[in-house]
């Protein structure tokens, strides 16, 4: 059915804004944002805000319970684990090494996808669709499996799971960027910039592409809450950061063997494990949320 | 169909096959001697290394290696286990029902519970209830499942007492292991007392099933909630609306059979997140899975054992995913190739 939307106005609100503003209006997804963005504020400036030296031991100041407790000091706001060290320092620099390198791989992830996405897309016949069958089983292994193989192969550590995660998550960013681009290879408007003789770098650069930066905002959401995840379920198993790292995971495994005597060394990590990722769906939901009104207003 | 079929089993085949080159090219991969890697027998001398070198066919070149090593594999040759001597094969046969058994209850739940409930919210849209049950799984769908498993174990275990804190049944019983599957080698077993034996494994059960249940279950919410969305907003629903079918019917006819067509092809992608789940949560829980297997193997470097795991976990979970394609494609054949749905 074919209907007319007149907009009133002589402004012309750009997509971005006005997806920006049907975020707006969900005060939820808002909140999660404003979360989201507090906990980017601890990565980011983690040796401003950290009181002490999140490695440094102190035997003076063995299991402090956290200051709202009646034998908890303010100057350890959140206590202090079996060494001693400081556990608010631990979880803002555990910020920085969780959020921090997920988002950095989700976006190695992202530009690898969408380039083979995107020629994957852009072929036709036999090749693109090995490449689709070959990479939707890939896409079925489990990041904990992948994990395991490289560190078997090239050791512990955080760079390597990081590499497991990679591999995992890159398959669905070339599955989505491969339907966009196929469908939009269809789409008139390519065909006038094909007419004009613009080749396929161009074609992608100047038309796909920024139709694709929502569907790609959207899936990095995702991609990242499950990164966050993955990363520190792969340090809580041992196959990732090495304990002395404080990586949020392997914070939870530490805190794990005096989980009796000082729970809070397991609860506070692994509650802001849970408030990065919860924040981080919140705000994925609004998007989607947000781009769906715009899309059938 | 049969043009389906044939694709499928293509593209099963050269899966298993990529995946079978992969598991092989791990032989030298891994550090180590490839000899090991590959057998798990560790030579006494070099007379037994050389006839043992002979024997895997580890001096031909690499196809002819290959393929040796597909017939090993099929024949059940699948090698022994670095650290505990066993041949791979029977102790995969034991961990692999294990997980299985697990995710299958965990999807069970989710199944019975999720759907009914996503349908709810689907269907009332934007009113409270609607925004109580979207609250509730995005929260639940958020938590890091082993922090999730370890308030469990604080809770339910450890303070309250109520349940077991790890392993599958109290060694009180001895069940011989025929099926894999606890609670039916249970019923199978003879002269132990069923209905006690039953009820200590259901205790066992329940919280690693809970804790991967919740996080399946909150996933599958949504998935139904969105799809029941989408269905109730097309024109046929108002087509039906108007022709004065009642709301029963309208869903029972219409809605229902539509929204479920496309939470098929996200089943797939669900289960390889309930797997890596419940790989997981069985290290917390001592639960004998092949995700306890695993990390055990990789804890102390057991190559041959990490070799034939990966294997064997990931054809067990693209078996599941392409099985799950291919019937979503029985019933919907208008969907030419797999897409995938959204959230």
């Amino acid at each position: 059915m074919a209907q007319f939307s007149l907009y009133q106005e002589e402004f012309h609100p750009s997509p971005w804004q006005k997806t920006w503003r049907e975020f707006r209006s969900s005060h939820i997804a808002s909140l999660g944002l404003m979360i989201l963005l507090f906990f980017l504020v601890f990565s980011l400036f983690a040796p401003i805000i950290a009181p002490y030296d999140p490695l440094q031991q102190n035997v003076n100041a063995l299991f402090i319970p956290p200051s709202w407790n009646v034998n908890g000091t303010i100057s350890h706001l959140f206590g202090t684990d079996a060494l001693g060290r400081d556990l608010f320092s631990r979880i803002v620099y555990g910020c920085r090494v969780t959020l921090g390198s997920s988002i950095l791989l989700v976006l190695v992830a992202m530009v690898v996808g969408v380039t083979i996405g995107t020629i994957a897309g852009m072929l036709e016949g036999v090749r693109s669709s090995v490449i689709n069958h070959l990479l939707d089983a890939l896409m079925a292994i489990p990041t904990l499996l992948i994990a395991i193989i490289i560190v078997a192969v090239l050791g512990t550590g955080l760079v390597n799971s990081m590499w497991a995660i990679t591999l995992a998550l890159t398959p669905q960013f070339v599955h989505h960027t491969r339907s966009f681009v196929r469908t939009e290879m269809k789409k008139e408007y390519v065909l006038a910039s094909k007419l004009d003789g613009a080749n396929h770098l161009q074609l992608f650069f100047y038309s796909i592409l920024p139709n694709m930066i929502e569907m790609l905002v959207v899936q990095g959401t995702i991609a990242l809450s499950i990164a966050v995840i993955d990363i520190s379920a792969l340090g809580f198993l041992n196959l990732g950061a090495r304990p002395p790292v404080p990586e949020l995971g392997a914070m939870l495994a530490d805190g794990m063997d005096v989980a009796y005597v000082a729970p809070w060394t397991v609860a506070l990590p692994g509650l802001t494990i849970f408030l990065i990722v919860l924040a981080i769906n919140v705000v994925g939901d609004g998007l989607r949320s947000a781009l769906r009104k715009r899309l059938t207003q | 169909m049969i043009n389906a079929l044939s694709r499928y089993t293509i593209l099963f085949t050269l899966t298993l096959l990529v995946l079978a080159l992969l598991s092989f090219s791990l032989i030298y991969m891994f550090p180590g001697d490839p000899l090991i890697n590959l057998t798990g027998l560790v030579p006494q001398n070099d007379i037994q290394r050389e006839a043992l070198i002979k024997q895997f066919k580890l001096d031909q070149p690499y196809p002819i290696q290959f393929y040796h090593y597909l017939q090993q594999l099929f024949s059940g040759n699948w090698g022994y286990s670095f650290i505990s001597g066993e041949s791979l094969r029977d102790e995969i046969g034991i961990a692999m029902p294990a997980t299985f058994e697990l995710s299958t209850y965990a999807m069970v739940i989710a199944v019975i519970i999720g759907v009914p409930v996503g349908c709810y919210a689907g269907l009332r849209s934007y009113t409270a209830s609607d925004y109580a049950i979207n609250t509730a799984s995005i929260f639940s769908y958020s938590f890091p499942v082993f922090w999730l498993a370890l308030i469990f174990i604080l809770f339910f275990s450890l303070d309250a007492g109520m349940v077991p804190l790890s392993g599958r049944i109290s060694l009180l019983f001895e069940v011989p292991n025929k099926t894999g599957f606890i609670l039916i080698d249970i019923l199978l077993a003879e002269d132990i007392n069923h209905s006690l034996a039953l009820k200590d494994a259901i205790k066992h059960l329940i919280l690693p099933t809970i804790t991967i249940g919740l996080i399946s279950t909150a996933a599958m919410i949504r998935i139904t909630r969105r799809s029941v969305i989408d269905v109730v907003n097309s024109p046929y629903i108002t087509a039906a609306r108007s022709r004065g079918l009642s709301k029963r019917q309208i869903f029972m006819r219409h809605i229902l059979r539509n929204a479920l067509l496309p939470i098929l092809p996200l089943m797939a992608i669900q289960v390889t997140t309930l797997i890596t789940n419940a790989m997981i949560v069985e290290t917390l829980f001592s639960w004998p899975g092949i995700g306890n297997w695993l990390i055990n193997a990789i804890n102390q470097r057991d190559y041959p054992a990490l070799r034939i795991g990966m294997l064997a976990v990931s054809t067990m979970v693209i078996t599941l995913t392409i099985l799950i394609d291919f019937f979503n494609r029985l019933i919907d054949p208008s969907r030419e190739k797999f897409e995938r749905g959204t959230i």
